[in-house]
């Protein structure tokens, strides 16, 4: 009966907010690429651009899984533990040979991705719990497996991480294709649709006959999996194997890119594109602070910046 | 005589919320030691007016006295201190602590050191809870109890708290019937020592039972308040739904056309002995093809629990269900819509509109890996199915990608028919299909489901517009408490006797057994 | 609304803990990394021959006895010695700071028992009590935090067991809570790089400095130390750029990467530790340079850094010695013989260079 009195405010306003929500992250990166162009010496180069790339190329692959969980009206914690486990595993197996050791990375990675799967649809423990319980059981598992950094001199693996093809670095390629295949799906198969029905109203979807259990454990199985890739490319491009280091806050850094780029936490809703633009807007700042020596913590602080501005375009989303 | 004192007089009390009047000058006298059955249908009020009593919200206008003083609550404890306690459906008691702590919490004995006595406590909690027929170990959690006895600790508190009024909301919906017998012991015996109960429940005979007095509330208004052995049950439910017995019905009101041919007289949906743990009893009713049957009953009789179930999204513990002679794995609504039953839900905002997706991916949404291969969805006959169906129902929305959340709630509900016609369903269990939509897309609305009916579909009714079900439906299976009390057919099909089955005198043709073996 | 959720069983925790540590077992065992059949992976601790001094002691540093400590004399030999460890063994510096104390301890006929806390303090605080109850003499810890010690110091006053820590200090009263504190001296350590770095780059140009994690006291030190030196030696070596590269490879390289991309004339890289330098190499190598275009001074010693000066990439590696052992067998001999013993001791620490690698990298961690 306590209906919301309606929103009365004024119109200008509310275009902006719809404005800045559909294209803030897209200004954000033009706008901090002109700046960087006239402030930044060296900017304008393909070696940078080369650079900035290749470093935000995992973030994105991590992002594009998070996504797609952020659809559904979850959140997965366990990408950065992901990462590091199939650094791990990458290690442990590669005497087998690439192709051998990367088969079992993504053994594993779908073993995390089914339990966290299983925990949410199944047991219906909340998704940040149930992914919490995984980020730090995975990350300990990582460790159990190779508990300190390895150097990896395998020739495949280091092509992999450093090696390019028409000029393009294959880990740039990886991230193109997984970005329009990920596209794909949220837009023309039935998975993709089912799983923004679920990510929108739960009960409505069951009540319609979707098969919610399935689709939303294929979902984090593919959020484990896409984790894995980007692990496994930063250990390539690192050529060694770092499961203390490697992923840490990666799950921070890809939800941020998410919600900066336009997907709301509520679920119901992906933005590929956007979140490809988000990861990109939070390397150029970083790129930007770096380049010009600025203290570390004004990094975060940016970031910060960055998110609350995020979070206040998309907060009109969260009232229909 | 004299008559007791009047504990609680309400006088003119008025509440609106944004767009809805929701208490309109409703008056209502509680003497004490009196039990008052406070009755209404699903918006009439009782609600509106118990937390308007215990300081929940605060009246536009009107005054409430209690105990000879006026008084205004500002927080629901502050009534509750005063004397008015409210017993709600969900036990709001703390599931971890003790029975006892429970019992005494906020006003614990304790020790001269200040420290709590629980030696005490579990004594007199003990003694307490014997006399109202509850016998544990008062030191275990609250949780480790039955509902049931939850309630009863529930009540046990509420008494002890010096209540001069007790509000009791639906407090039987979840017990088994030896503990209703229980809670009314202890009721009645409130009633000897003086304090008034307020009762609101929708079963009649519980209302019998226990009560002397009735106040019944239809629209936010007072429309009958006196002595409830004065009005026997048809006139009861008659004055609850505001329709007068052997009133004269204008035809045409609603856009049913009437009898529909049935032809073929095999069921194509038949239901055997549902029933689901508090919620249903044994309801078993057929639908043959071309057939529109009609699910009556107050609220809470179970209309609801009974299309859920059939279509497996309410769990069973025991039953069958069979569609067209093929039978129904039971508790999943995937297999359910495979054998082609469609529920159109109650709760069309939250449980069957996507509102954030497109009127388009609204409509496709269960026929999509129809429609697919390989999983990869093929948009030219998504496209072809969903210009079909917004032709055919007449969908108003500016293109098919505007978001169904931004359609009107009629807009809404023919979304919801398309998703399910384009399944192709042989049985359409239609839950309130027109509540909270305007005339003119209720009058389309049910002219549709006569369209589908005779097409040859079987649909299920349900329906609190007692018209709607009485025009719109072949047959009419009446349901009280979770099972089935007696079914119209043929001329029976009229309010008078939906009202007097309702109310619980003799069911027009023989037991429901029969009613269903002649169906 | 009819969703049933179940709940979690609490039984099934212990099946989860026990399935996880099966998959862990048999992931292991049939794994094949790499190194598996060439032996190219020694232990680096068993420490061919790193032999381990103290720096000279200042005149009129301050020192020890057994009487002012208020302990009893006793033979080390035939005494039992009790190591606190504070992280798990997962880095370089751990492994061969544990397996100096016990190859020591072995050496010395002294019998050892060890703890690790596994980077929780509060189980390092139990773990050393726990050694004091199984009959620890004499103690040996590295600790964690420098703080909160109190509990586990008066539990060794009572027994009247002397306590030496290693690489981190304690916040007690040197001689009255515990005998000694060995440790490297990190600011040292930061002057020692900077006259690697203007050894390499001939005292001209522009330096970078990847420090270690924020907060950290190493990471202030050495920082300290190499400015200080640059600016009193070589004041044409500018530090143009001082990025975080969190002690970690990955850091080390996306930083570097950076770096070198916004600053191409950049002629020296200063890393407060291997791992962010060989994390600069990686950076380098990704760009195209050559080994020696850009001088790469780091500090700790481990075998890969150093392997990394033999191979052309790096300049200068300054150790952080973590063999602790024989120094702190010796002050607790020393100690326990009744004589004085340095309250501060600080450890000598080598250096790689171009000239030395190749026949010292046997030393290195």
């Amino acid at each position: 009966m306590a209906e919301a009195t309606l929103r009365t405010a004024p119109l200008d306003k509310a275009r902006v907010l719809q404005w800045l929500q559909t294209y803030g992250v897209y200004a954000g990166v033009a706008l901090l690429l002109v700046v960087n162009i006239v402030i930044t010496p060296h900017f304008l180069s393909a070696e940078n651009f080369r650079t900035q790339a290749v470093q935000v190329a995992p973030v994105i692959i991590v992002a594009l899984g998070m996504a797609l969980v952020i659809g559904t009206e979850g959140v997965d914690l366990s990408v950065g533990a992901v990462m590091a486990l199939a650094a791990s595993a990458t290690a442990l197996y590669l005497g087998y040979g690439l192709l051998p050791a990367l088969l079992v990375v993504a053994l594993f990675a779908a073993g995390v991705g089914l339990a966290n799967g299983a925990l949410v649809a199944f047991v219906g423990v909340q998704p940040i719990v149930a992914t919490l319980a995984l980020m730090v059981g995975g990350r300990g598992l990582a460790l159990v497996l190779l508990p300190q950094l390895e150097d990896l001199r395998n020739p495949a693996l280091a092509s992999l991480g450093s090696g390019d093809a028409l000029g393009f670095p294959y880990l740039i390629l990886i991230a193109a294709g997984l970005a329009l295949l990920v596209a794909f799906v949220v837009r023309r198969t039935t998975f993709g649709r089912q799983l923004l029905a679920i990510g929108d109203s739960r009960p409505a979807a069951e009540l319609a006959g979707l098969p919610v259990r399935r689709v939303l454990i294929l979902v984090y199985v593919a959020c484990a999996l896409l984790a894995a890739v980007a692990g496994v490319l930063a250990t390539a491009r690192l050529q060694a194997s770092d499961p203390t280091s490697l992923g840490n806050l990666m799950e921070l850094s890809a939800i941020t890119a998410v919600v900066v780029g336009g997907t709301p936490l509520t679920g119901g809703r992906v933005n590929i594109a956007g979140t490809v633009a988000g990861a990109v807007l939070i390397q150029l700042l970083t790129a930007t602070l770096i380049k010009h020596d600025l203290p570390p913590s004004w990094t975060q602080i940016a970031q910060a910046i960055v998110i609350v501005c995020a979070v206040y375009a998309a907060r009109g989303r969260g009232k229909r | 005589m004299a008559p007791p004192a009047e504990v609680l007089a309400v006088r003119g009390l008025s509440k609106t919320f944004p767009g809805v009047r929701a208490l309109d000058d409703v008056d209502l006298t509680v003497h004490a030691g009196e039990v008052h059955a406070l009755i209404g249908e699903n918006g009439a009020g009782k609600s509106t007016l118990i937390k308007l009593l215990t300081g929940v919200y605060r009246p536009d206008a009107g005054r409430i006295s209690f105990q000879g003083r006026e008084v205004s609550f500002e927080t629901p404890l502050e009534a509750q201190k005063a004397g008015i306690s409210t017993i709600y459906q969900e036990v709001n008691l703390i599931p971890l602590l003790s029975v006892a702590r429970n019992l005494f919490l906020g006003r614990e004995p304790r020790t001269r050191l200040g420290l709590l006595d629980f030696a005490r406590m579990n004594r007199e909690a003990d003694e307490i809870l014997r006399t109202y027929g509850v016998r544990v170990d008062v030191r275990q959690s609250l949780r480790t109890l039955g509902v049931g006895a939850q309630q009863m600790v529930a009540l046990a508190r509420a008494v002890a708290t010096e209540a001069r009024v007790v509000i009791m909301d639906e407090p039987t919906s979840s017990l088994e019937p030896r503990e209703v017998e229980t809670l009314f012991t202890v009721i009645r015996r409130l009633r000897d020592e003086g304090i008034a109960v307020i009762y609101v429940s929708h079963r009649l005979d519980e209302l019998y039972a226990v009560c002397s007095k009735v106040t019944v509330l239809r629209d936010g208004r007072r429309v009958h308040h006196g002595d409830l052995a004065d009005l026997d049950r048809i006139d009861l439910v008659s004055t609850m739904l505001g329709r007068e017995l052997g009133e004269v019905r204008a035809e045409g009101q609603t856009k049913f056309s009437g009898e529909h041919l049935i032809a073929d007289d095999q069921p194509v949906l038949s239901a055997r002995e549902l029933s689901a743990r508090h919620k249903l009893h044994g309801v078993s009713l057929d639908i043959r093809p071309g057939e529109v049957v009609g699910l009556g009953g107050l609220l809470g009789s179970g209309r609801t629990e009974t299309a859920k179930a059939i279509s497996g999204s309410l769990a069973l513990s025991s039953g069958a269900v069979t569609v067209a002679g093929v039978p129904l794995r039971g508790g999943s609504t995937p297999a359910a819509i495979r054998a082609g039953i469609s529920l159109l839900p109650e709760d069309r905002k939250s449980e069957g509109i996507v509102p954030g997706l497109s009127v388009r991916e609204n409509i496709a949404l269960a026929v999509l890996p129809r429609l697919s291969r390989f999983g990869l969805v093929s948009e030219s006959r998504v496209d072809g199915i969903v210009d079909t169906f917004m032709k055919r129902l007449r969908i108003k929305a500016s293109s098919p990608h505007q978001k169904v959340g931004e359609l009107s709630g009629g807009n809404q509900q023919k979304v919801l028919l398309a998703r399910w016609l384009a399944m192709n369903p042989k049985v359409l269990l239609l839950d309130e299909p027109t509540r909270g939509i305007d005339v003119g897309a209720k009058a389309e609305v049910q002219k549709l489901v006569d369209e589908l009916a005779a097409d040859g579909l079987g649909v299920l009714l349900i329906s609190s517009d007692l018209e709607e079900l009485i025009e719109g439906s072949d047959r009419v299976v009446v349901l009280k408490d979770g099972a089935v009390v007696g079914e119209l057919t043929g001329d029976d099909v009229t309010e008078d006797q939906l009202m007097r089955t309702i109310a619980g005198e003799a069911p027009p043709r023989g037991t429901p057994e029969e009613a269903v073996t002649h169906g | 609304m009819q969703r049933t959720t179940h709940r979690p069983h609490l039984l099934g925790r212990p099946v989860v803990v026990a399935l996880a540590a099966a998959v862990a077992l048999t992931a292991t065992a049939c794994a094949k990394s790499e190194d598996d059949a060439s032996d190219g992976k020694q232990s680096g601790s068993s420490a061919a021959g790193a032999e381990q001094k103290a720096v000279e002691q200042k005149p009129g540093s301050k020192t020890c006895t057994i009487d002012a400590y208020g302990a009893e004399k006793l033979d080390l030999k035939g005494a039992t010695v009790g190591f606190s460890q504070s992280e798990k063994e997962a880095n370089p510096f751990r492994i061969a700071e544990t397996q100096s104390i016990k190859d020591e301890a072995k050496k010395r006929g002294v019998k050892l028992l060890t703890a690790n806390a596994q980077s929780q303090f509060s189980k390092q605080i139990t773990d050393v009590q726990d050694l004091l109850a199984k009959g620890a003499d004499l103690l040996v810890i590295a600790p964690l935090n420098s703080d909160g010690w109190d509990p586990v110091l008066q539990a060794a006053a009572a027994k009247k067991v002397p306590i030496v820590t290693i690489d981190r200090k304690i916040n007690a009263e040197a001689c009255k809570d515990y005998v000694s504190f060995i440790a490297s001296d990190f600011v040292e350590q930061g002057r020692r790089a900077a006259d690697q770095m203007i050894e390499a780059t001939g005292g001209k140009g522009e330096v970078a400095i990847l420090l270690g994690a924020a907060g950290n006291n190493v990471t202030t030190e050495r920082t300290k130390g190499f400015k200080e030196r640059v600016a009193e030696k070589a004041p044409d070596l500018k530090v143009v750029f001082e990025q975080t590269g969190d002690f970690a490879r990955e850091k080390g390289q996306q930083v570097t990467e950076q770096l070198i991309q916004s600053k191409p004339g950049i002629k020296g890289i200063y890393a407060e530790n291997d791992e962010m330098g060989l994390g600069a190499v990686a950076a380098l190598k990704g760009a195209g340079k050559k080994a020696g275009d850009v001088k790469i001074i780091t500090v700790d010693g481990t075998r890969n850094a150093v392997q990394g000066i033999v191979d052309g990439w790096i300049s200068g590696v300054v150790e952080s010695n973590p063999r602790f052992g024989p120094l702190a067998f010796q002050t607790l001999d020393t100690f326990t013989k009744g004589e004085a013993v340095p309250q501060d001791i600080v450890i000598e620490d080598g250096a790689y260079n171009t000239d030395n690698a190749k026949q010292d990298i046997g030393k290195a961690y």
